[in-house]
């Protein structure tokens, strides 16, 4: 308890001495405000953009809800598509072989690369960015969910068996559970991924997103808006991966997560 | 330190009053309770007990890798506040560095002797033989046998030449053939070399073999529950109504 | 598992690869797809063979490597060096961990802006935003394998004498590297991710920038076969960090 108490204290010791430093050494000219704006600057821009947005009108909220409708499409679908895909390539041996360059280089490519391409197909809408999100996801995903199902212990699959669950019954009492724990990791990556390919996406062609805001506010010299976009950023991806991580923990219980078992 | 208040015949080791608790002061779990043992230079005991009695954690202690909640650990009149006071120890699971291989594990247990480059080959190949793994040298612990990573372990605590060999349940995962071998080696370098031995093991018949003393932890209550001296000649002789009433005796102590 | 992969395994996936091809090459000549948004792969390898120079493209290729190895090992380097002393020193992990748990979550091309800011649009913004890509898997990894090293292995260590930095050196860092391995090969394809990304949005060499520049210019067979480029590279490269892991740790970590 004390341990955790001490952690608590010093983290904070970290954080708000580098802020005041920082503050201190901005307000006093030692780092130039466009480069490094000051905390309290970067606090000022977070009222401004929540209020009256930038561009104009469009408020953090907009940009907000903008990118996460965007990786919630892109994810979801690329979900929908990777597990029972990833089921049955993982169960047949044959297609598993068949596939498995396809998959390996279909990973390998980088998803960004895929822009330029995706733009002539379906112009710069939103389209474009939801089908790259897709994109990304689907190879982490699915590669995961195939070594999930592929590597399950043969001995768990055989004690099932000698109790006579056999046919679609093993896939539920034996095969599922066993793979979710990687299943889950893949849907953690994944999401890593969709942000990742978002952000890029956005920056360009564009002006609604979280992306785009900072990469906006940097052409007109708007430092701080772009540190505040970045942190929004980073905040709704700490917020949806702890969300993942909550489920995890639910539907998964008997997998106490490698963080838990190993400190 | 104390060493000048003992006496002559005190003993080597010594577990004064010693108590482990895991967890905090109030909320915890008590393993270990008022132990006082003296064990006697060039002494070989064995402890056995019932899975869970605290065995492991009392030669942790006695290593000096865990710390005693209460009382505390002399060895030759010195209070044991770590390891590397003369304990070699074997391992309940191996515990072999998976990146080096065979001969790298013993190797690395003679790694703090002033032997020679040379010397130290020489010795390491000797273990190997010893351990009749001379085959397996450049094999990393995953492609051994449990019992061949368990020999391995053995040479790599003989490798240091301790004063003192803490072992647990060192032949546990061997066939009956080599675990009696070894047993044979063990007695051999422990009465050649003069070594005091602390052995864990859940065989009485080993123990009887073995040992010049039996000591039998209980869980309830926690401790000593007995103490008892063997005093049949060696080679010892499985048959005898001595050794019989003896493993009988131990039997009663360890069901009650 | 085993590391080798068996003859009918590879003819199984050119097989697999083949049909795909086939398919693709069919349906763009048949006029199914429109061969003018999206080309076979012969039509769209010969036609990118007429309008790109070779030299150019190689050029290219070697700017993209030369700065995801540059941001790559520096980010590695920094990765180890933070984690493994975040994991070994407690002071240590108080210092950085906050700092770690604070800038993970932001994806590396956000900081995009915010490096042209800092170091204006040239080499170091793209090395800093690589380095980026590159320091957070490993630096994540190297401190999850420093402190889950078996505490067995580390107390039988200190039976032999060793604490301390031998006790580090010795006996956590060799524990802690296949979780480091793992960790160094995500952080490869994120870099390598993470280049293209930066060379799409601010380079004027490189092949994230070649096939940016192709749109511009409505070449989509150059498009096509830059991205089969890229993603060749990709795993060549990924190829021979494997390889070099499995030299480094393979024999007594098994696959
Ligand atoms: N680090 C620990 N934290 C909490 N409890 C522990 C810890 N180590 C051991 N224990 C508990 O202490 C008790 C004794 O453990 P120990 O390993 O000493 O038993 P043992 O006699 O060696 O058993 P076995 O014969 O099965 O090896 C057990 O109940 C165990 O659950
Ligand atoms: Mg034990």
């Amino acid at each position: 308890m004390s341990e955790q108490l001490k952690r608590i204290v010093y983290t904070a010791a970290v954080f708000i001495s580098l802020l005041l430093a920082w503050e201190y050494a901005t307000t006093n000219g030692y780092l130039k405000p466009y480069r490094f704006p000051a905390p309290s600057q970067i606090a000022k821009g977070f009222v401004e953009l929540s209020v009256v947005g930038f561009p104009r009108g469009l408020t953090i909220w907009v940009h907000v809800q903008t990118t996460v409708e965007r990786i919630a499409q892109g994810y979801i679908a690329a979900i929908l598509l990777a597990i029972p895909l990833g089921f049955l390539i993982g169960r047949v041996p044959i297609l598993e072989k068949l596939t498995n360059p396809l998959i390996v280089f279909g990973r390998s490519i980088a998803t960004l690369s895929l822009l330029p391409l995706v733009i002539v197909w379906f112009g710069t809408g939103e389209l474009t960015k939801v089908i790259l999100i897709a994109y990304g996801c689907f190879w982490t995903m699915i590669s995961n969910v195939i070594a999930g199902v592929k590597y399950v212990d043969k001995g768990l699959i055989n004690a099932a068996r000698v109790f006579g669950v056999k046919g679609a019954a093993l896939y539920w009492t034996v095969i599922l559970p066993a793979a979710l724990p990687r299943i889950f990791a893949g849907a953690r990556m994944a999401l890593g991924v969709g942000f990742m390919v978002i952000v890029g996406a956005e920056m360009i062609g564009t002006i609604e997103g979280l992306g785009a805001l900072i990469m906006e506010a940097r052409t007109f010299y708007r430092s701080e808006v772009t540190i505040v976009g970045m942190l929004i950023i980073g905040v709704i991806g700490f917020l949806i991966s702890s969300g993942l991580a909550r489920m995890e923990k639910v539907l998964v219980p008997w997998d106490t997560g490698l963080e838990d078992v190993r400190r | 330190m104390t060493n000048f208040e003992t006496n002559a015949q005190s003993a080597y080791i010594e577990f004064r009053n010693v108590g482990k608790r895991f967890g905090s002061q109030d909320n915890g779990f008590i393993v270990l309770e008022d132990i006082n043992i003296g064990i006697k230079r060039n002494e070989f005991v064995s402890i056995v007990g019932r899975s869970g009695c605290g065995k492991t954690t009392l030669l942790n202690i006695a290593a000096g890798l865990v710390a005693a909640s209460s009382g505390e650990t002399v060895i030759a009149g010195k209070k044991v506040d770590g390891p590397g006071q003369g304990q070699g120890v074997v391992f309940q699971q191996h515990a072999l560095f998976p990146w080096l291989t065979a001969a790298g594990n013993i190797e690395f247990g003679c790694r703090s002797s002033n032997l020679s480059k040379a010397e130290k080959k020489q010795l390491v190949h000797q273990l190997l033989e010893l351990i009749g793994l001379a085959h397996a040298a450049n094999s990393y612990p995953r492609e051994l046998s449990g019992g061949m990573q368990q020999r391995v372990a053995i040479a790599r605590a003989l490798a240091m030449d301790p004063e003192i060999l803490v072992m647990d349940e060192p032949f546990g995962a061997l066939d009956e053939l080599t675990r009696i071998e070894l047993q044979d080696e063990l007695l051999r370098i422990w009465e050649v070399k003069k070594k005091t031995v602390l052995f864990v093991t859940h065989s009485i018949n080993e123990a009887l073999v073995l040992s010049d003393r039996i000591i039998v932890l209980a869980p309830h209550p926690l401790g000593v529950h007995m103490d008892i001296e063997v005093t049949l000649p060696r080679p010892r002789d499985r048959t005898t109504p001595q050794f019989n009433a003896l493993y009988k005796q131990i039997w009663e102590g360890l069901s009650s | 598992m085993s590391s080798r992969i068996s003859l009918s395994d590879i003819l199984w996936g050119l097989t697999g690869t083949l049909a795909v091809v086939l398919i693709w090459e069919f349906a763009a000549r048949s006029g199914v797809i429109n061969a003018a948004i999206f080309p076979s792969p012969t039509l769209a390898i010969e036609s990118a063979f007429e309008k790109l120079d070779r030299v150019d493209v190689i050029q290219h290729i070697g700017w993209s490597l030369y700065r995801v190895l540059v941001g790559f090992l520096l980010g590695a380097l920094a990765g180890i060096i933070i984690g493994i002393a975040a994991g070994w020193y407690k002071f240590a992990s108080f210092l950085f961990l906050p700092l770690i748990e604070l800038f993970r979550p932001i994806p590396p091309l956000a900081w995009i802006p915010l490096a042209i800011i800092w170091f204006g649009l040239g080499e170091p913004s793209k090395f800093f935003i690589i380095f980026l890509g590159a320091f957070f898997p490993v630096v994540t990894a190297a401190y999850r394998g420093v402190i889950s090293v078996d505490p067995v292995l580390l107390r039988a260590a200190q039976t032999f004498g060793l604490k301390g930095v031998g006790l580090l050196m010795k006996v956590a860092i060799p524990g802690a590297a296949p979780d480091l391995a793992t960790g160094i090969r995500i952080a490869w394809g994120l870099s390598f991710g993470v280049l293209v990304a930066a060379e799409l949005i601010a380079a004027d060499k490189g092949l994230g920038y070649m096939i940016m520049h192709a749109r511009q210019l409505g070449n989509v067979d150059v498009i096509v076969v830059g991205i089969l480029l890229i993603g060749a590279l990709n795993l060549i490269t990924d190829g021979i960090i494997v390889w070099m892991i499995r030299k480094w740790i393979g024999r007594w970590h098994g696959e």
